[in-house]
Parts: C-alpha cells; sequence; structure tokens
C-alpha cells in the first residue's frame, strides 16, 4: 500500500512536471525565434525601402544601377555591428552581392513568392543558425530579391542551456521530493503499521494493549474504536474466563461432593468385610453408611431440583401468607425440637403470588440457615411486610453474621462460609442457590446484609404485586 | 509402630482411616482442622501425616509447609494434575486420591514408613518372632526354613494383619500378576506357615473371601 502510494505520487508527480519544464521551454522557444523573424522581417522592410529610394536616386541621375549595386548595399551591411546580421542581394536569380559565407545563401529554397509576400524561414548551416528573409524588391524593381540573414545561434544557446538549467533544477527537485515523500508517507503509515503491531500483540493474547490516541484525525478516530474494540474484547474475554473458572468450581465442588460419602461408604463396607470387628464398631461403621448414603441422596434431590428449576416454569398463585407461615412452623418444629431457639413470624401483608410448595421451601432453607448462625439462644424473626410498594419477605437473625466477602458467594452451588467442607452441620451447600433459584423464578430478588458478630438479614423483594 | 497424624475435616473419613491404619498396629491421632494439626505437631513428633488438602483455618498446603519435614501423605478429593504435582513439589512422600481402597493406603504407608526407616525391624506375636532385616523367621527361639514365598506371604499378612486378604489379592500380591497358577496355591502355602509357625489358630480362614492373619491390637 505504502509502495504503491509512493510510486504511483512519484510517477505522477515526475510526470506533470517535467511535462511543464518541457512546455516552458517549448513555449520559450517558439517566442524566442518570433521574436528573431519578426526582427528580421523590420529589418528587411526598412533596407529594402531605403534600396529603392537609393535605387530612385541613382536612376534620376540617368546611371545604371547594377554597376553601383556594391556600393549601394555597403552601408546597409554595417547595421550590424555585431556581425550577426548578413545581406544578399539577387538579380533574376543570379547573386550579385553579398557580405556573408556565400554558402548559406546558395539555395533555392530562399526563391520569394512571386507575389510581394516575403518568405521567412529559419535554417541552420554549419553548426549555426539563421533566420532568414527574403523577399522582391517592389516594381519596378522587381527583378532584385533581397535576402536577409539574422544569425541566432547564440539565441538558442542561451534557451538551450536556460532549457538544461530548467532540467537539472528539475531532476534536483524530484529528488528532493522523492525523500520528501517517503518521509511523510512514513509519517501518514506509522499509526498503521502500529495498528498491525498491536492487533497482532492482542491476537497474541495480550488483551490489555492499547493504541496511543493523539491528535484528532480519522486515524485517531480509528485508533479510537480499536482501542474501544480491543477493551470489548479484553472484557468478554474476563467474562468467559470468570464463567469458565465458576464452571471449574462447581464441577470440582461437585466432584468432592460425589467422592466424599462414596469413600466413606465405600472404606466403611470394606472394613466390614474384611477386618475383625467388635458389635459396637460393626454398628457404628454401619451408621457412617446410612449417614453417608443419606447425605449422597441429598445432594442428587438438592441438584435435581435446581435442574428442574432451571427449565420448568412454575404455576402462581395467590398464597395465604399466614397459612404459608404456619406450614413452615410445623416442618421446623420437628426439625429443631431440640435447640433453644426463638423464632418469631409477623405478617402484615394478606396474600403473596408464588407456588407454595417452593416457597415453603425457601423459607425453610433460609430459616434452617439462620439457626445455623445462631446456635443456642438466638432470635429469628420471619415477616411479610410492604415496603416501597414492594411485597418482601424477610428473615433475621441475631447469629455470627457474614464477611463481605462471603456475603458475595454464598448463593454458588457448593459454596460454604468456611473454606472447610465440614458436614457437622449437614447440607451440600447447595441450599442457597435452590432459594436464589427459586427467588428469581418467582420474579423476586433475594439479597443479602450482614455484619460478622451482629446477624444477617435474608430479605426477598417480590417485583410482582 | 508408627505414630501417625490423620488430618481430615470429614469426620466419616477421619474415622475411617484411623480405623485402618490401626488395625495394622499404628498409633494414630485425629484432628479435624489446619491449626490443630498444626498445633499438634509442635507438641510431639510424628513418624507420618496423613494430610487433606480442603481443610478449615489453614489448608492442606499450608499446614505442610509448617510441618517441618513430617514425612506426609495427602490424601483428597482434588485428582488433578496441577494439585497433585503442586502437593509433590510442597514435599509431599505420597498422594492418594479419594475414594481410595484400604489396601492400597496401608500399602502407602507402610512404603513410606520403610522409606523414612521408621518400620520395625521386628515383629512379634507370640512365640513367633520375625526379623525383617535378615529376613528370618523364629519359632519358639528356633529358626524355622521358610521358602522365599512363604516368607513374602508371611511379611504381605503381617503387614496387612486384622484384614482380610483374598486369595487373588494374595496371589497378586505374593506371586505377581502374572502368575499362572491357581487359588490352591495360596491355600497350600498358607497350610505350610500354619504348621511351621503353630499359627492354626492366628491365620484364619474368612468364609467366601481368604485369609486373615489376627494379631491383638
Amino acid at each position: 500500500m505504502k509502495q504503491k502510494t509512493f510510486l504511483t505520487t512519484l510517477a505522477l508527480f515526475l510526470f506533470f512536471f517535467n511535462l511543464g519544464i518541457f512546455i516552458v521551454s517549448v513555449v520559450m522557444f517558439r517566442d524566442m525565434v518570433n521574436r528573431a523573424e519578426d526582427r528580421s522581417l523590420g529589418e528587411h522592410y526598412f533596407i529594402a525601402s531605403a534600396l529603392i529610394k537609393d535605387f530612385q536616386a541613382v536612376e534620376s541621375r540617368g546611371t545604371d544601377i547594377d554597376g553601383f549595386l556594391s556600393s549601394l548595399l555597403q552601408p546597409y551591411s554595417y547595421l550590424s555591428r555585431d556581425n550577426k546580421a548578413g545581406l544578399a542581394f539577387y538579380k533574376n536569380n543570379q547573386l550579385v552581392y553579398s557580405n556573408k559565407n556565400a554558402t548559406v545563401l546558395q539555395s533555392n529554397s530562399l526563391k520569394p513568392p512571386g507575389n510581394g509576400n516575403r518568405l521567412v524561414t529559419i535554417r541552420k548551416v554549419d553548426d549555426r543558425t539563421y533566420a532568414i528573409v527574403s523577399g522582391k524588391l517592389p516594381a519596378p524593381y522587381d527583378s532584385y530579391t533581397l535576402v536577409y540573414l539574422y544569425d541566432i545561434t547564440e539565441a538558442i544557446n542561451s534557451w538551450s542551456h536556460l532549457k538544461n538549467i530548467l532540467f537539472f533544477a528539475g531532476l534536483v527537485l524530484s529528488v528532493v521530493l522523492t525523500f520528501g515523500l517517503l518521509l511523510v508517507l512514513n509519517r501518514i503509515f506509522k499509526p498503521l503499521k502500529q495498528i498491525t503491531r498491536i492487533s497482532k500483540d492482542i491476537a497474541n493474547g495480550a488483551y490489555g494493549t492499547r493504541l496511543p490516541v493523539s491528535g484528532h484525525d480519522e486515524l485517531t478516530e480509528m485508533s479510537q474504536s480499536f482501542n474501544h474494540m480491543a477493551e470489548e474484547i479484553q472484557r468478554q474475554m474476563t467474562e468467559l474466563k470468570d464463567a469458565a473458572d465458576k464452571k471449574q468450581q462447581f464441577v470440582d465442588n461437585f466432584a468432592h461432593e460425589l467422592r466424599t460419602p462414596l469413600t466413606a461408604i465405600y472404606g466403611y463396607a470394606e472394613y466390614l468385610q474384611k477386618a475383625v470387628l467388635s458389635e459396637d464398631d460393626k454398628l457404628s461403621a454401619l451408621n457412617y453408611i446410612m449417614s453417608e448414603s443419606r447425605r449422597l441422596q441429598t445432594v442428587a434431590f438438592q441438584l435435581l431440583e435446581l435442574a428442574n428449576l432451571q427449565n420448568n416454569q412454575i404455576t402462581c398463585e395467590e398464597l395465604k401468607v399466614s397459612n404459608l407461615f404456619e406450614t413452615v412452623r410445623q416442618t421446623l418444629y420437628g426439625k429443631h425440637a431440640g435447640k433453644d431457639v426463638q423464632i418469631e413470624f409477623s405478617s402484615e401483608i394478606e396474600t403473596i403470588r408464588g407456588d407454595y410448595c417452593l416457597m415453603e421451601s425457601m423459607l425453610i432453607n433460609l430459616i434452617d440457615n439462620a439457626i445455623k448462625a445462631c446456635g443456642d439462644g438466638g432470635h429469628i424473626i420471619v415477616s411479610a411486610s410492604k415496603e416501597a410498594g414492594k411485597k418482601t419477605i424477610s428473615v433475621q437473625d441475631n447469629g455470627k453474621g457474614m464477611t463481605p466477602e462471603v456475603l458475595s458467594q454464598i448463593t454458588e452451588p457448593f459454596y460454604r462460609g468456611e473454606k472447610s467442607r465440614n458436614h457437622g452441620d449437614g447440607g451440600a451447600g447447595l441450599g442457597l442457590a435452590l432459594c436464589k433459584q427459586i427467588a428469581s423464578i418467582h420474579n423476586a430478588e433475594l439479597c443479602f446484609s450482614s455484619r460478622p458478630g451482629e446477624g444477617t438479614t435474608a430479605k426477598i423483594t417480590f417485583t410482582t404485586p | 509402630m508408627a505414630s501417625i497424624l490423620i488430618v481430615e475435616d470429614e469426620a466419616a473419613i477421619n474415622e475411617l482411616v484411623k480405623r485402618n491404619l490401626q488395625l495394622v498396629g499404628h498409633q494414630c491421632t485425629s484432628v479435624f482442622d489446619g491449626k490443630a494439626a498444626v498445633s499438634e505437631m509442635q507438641h510431639r513428633s510424628y513418624d507420618l501425616m496423613i494430610l487433606d488438602i480442603m481443610l478449615p483455618e489453614l489448608d492442606g498446603f499450608e499446614v505442610i509447609k509448617q510441618s517441618e519435614k513430617t514425612p506426609t501423605i495427602f490424601l483428597t478429593a482434588k485428582n488433578s494434575l496441577p494439585d497433585r504435582i503442586k502437593g509433590f513439589s510442597m514435599g509431599a512422600d505420597d498422594y492418594l486420591t479419594k475414594p481410595f481402597e484400604m489396601l492400597e493406603l496401608l500399602a502407602r504407608v507402610e512404603a513410606v514408613l520403610r522409606r523414612t526407616q521408621k518400620t520395625a525391624s521386628c515383629f512379634e506375636a507370640g512365640n513367633v518372632k520375625i526379623d525383617f532385616s535378615n529376613h528370618q523367621v523364629f519359632h519358639n527361639g528356633q529358626l524355622v526354613e521358610c521358602t522365599p514365598k512363604e516368607y513374602e506371604l508371611l511379611e504381605v499378612l503381617v503387614n496387612n494383619r486384622n484384614i482380610a486378604l483374598s486369595r487373588e489379592r494374595l496371589l497378586e500380591l505374593v506371586w505377581g500378576y502374572d502368575f499362572e497358577g491357581d487359588t490352591r496355591t495360596v491355600d497350600v502355602h498358607i497350610q505350610k506357615l500354619r504348621k511351621k509357625l503353630g499359627w492354626e489358630d492366628r491365620i484364619k480362614t474368612v468364609y467366601k473371601l481368604g485369609y486373615r492373619l489376627e494379631v491383638d491390637r
């Protein structure tokens, strides 16, 4: 591209520049020739008219002109002191007088037309160029022909010198222009080169690379949009990477969730099969096998539920909040009978739109978590109310709370507050992921606010009235 | 026997590993998080540590950093290559992924202990004494003549004592994978050992399974 532009521009320039020089020199040449011809014509006319007067004077004295021709013509030969001009005089095509090199004049072409017009020619003889004017004297002396020569060699030489200077200057200018053009093109194409380099970098994975932006021209605009593109690519790559990381995390956690109970089940079964055991040992091994199987079952069930929620539409109906709370209370009563946790239900709204089973499952999950966070002496408030025109249900506890870092990840599947995967408090880490999913298919928003040591509040805000 | 620290947050698995190691006579201490493991090691030294990676408080990699050259076997659900490489590069002696088999765990523990020279050079049960360093077996103080296969079989039984070993597994462990004889070879050798050592009661036939060397724990 750059080379092409360079060659085309250079060729065009050289062509027109040299054409200009050529035209100028041609015009100058023509001008010079015209001037020489005009001058020669003038001289010729002057000499001819003077001669006629002389002839008349000679004839009036009754003398024959032919005998005095030389002496008559002599004075005019000195018209040009620099010996540039020459005269020749013919009578009936016979040279009768000449003050110049005869060879110049021995030519038929000097013969003027008969009608009294004068013939002007430019002729080159022996390296010298002459403007030649020949014309017959007017009647009654029309048997005489006067030829006037004017040497224009020097004028031509000076023209040719000037022309050479012009072409030389043109050559020098062309060389200067060539370099100038190269320089300018390099400047213009520098950003393009940069773009090529940087897009290669980006293609190789250096997504953070950017073009430097300066100035206010089209290239700047291009750089800006290029940078914008690079930013978008980088952003999307980051998003993809994050998604992949999350997926990897999910798969890791999932594998762990499956592997741990399987390891225990297999291990205890093998232990039962191969070792000598007391009745107590046997019973505890069997207990482990059963509880770990149950854990596997829970994971499988919750995963299935999660998958179902992602695929299925639910049927929403008006639910009585008081009924919902009563069911939840009864379920929890059986589950946490031994724990010293106070649960308080309060409701300011009558009904709520949603799927009964799912709402119940979500509330139980949230309250379960609250109970786990509290331990003994906990106080949990479950309330339904209207906030800013939107129905909300909140579960508030006075438990141990969470750091913001933990808070941001608690709805990820298999995430646990502690890095540990201790199952002392049960569950597979899917509960809140389920809650979030349930909330989202109800067009509701599930958010948590928490402070370490002060407790946590989970709030479900419904966007549907 | 060796003293072994088990660091594993899953109570069920911690207990399982402990019971398995106790079967073959090791002394085990269970801890359930990384911090407890570090402080336990400051109290006393252990011949071996069985370490999980995903642990509360301090993860396994942190624990091994602070363990001051206690031989370590990682026992973890993380089975990706980068994790394994990281485990070994941080100084683990072995890396075992869940789910694991009892015999494999015991074999690896045995191997690490042998490398770090913490295995007993002697084993005694009743009136039988086995000198592992000299490959000699004594019954009532009398040297007992054993064929190489008999000695190897005895060694496998002792290393996996209190655990039932199937005839196939015994064939594999003593005779090797490419042995073409049938499982009666094992029965014949077991009979010979019982006779030579007076272990008719100790080497039990386990119904439908194989044999087990029973030794008081």
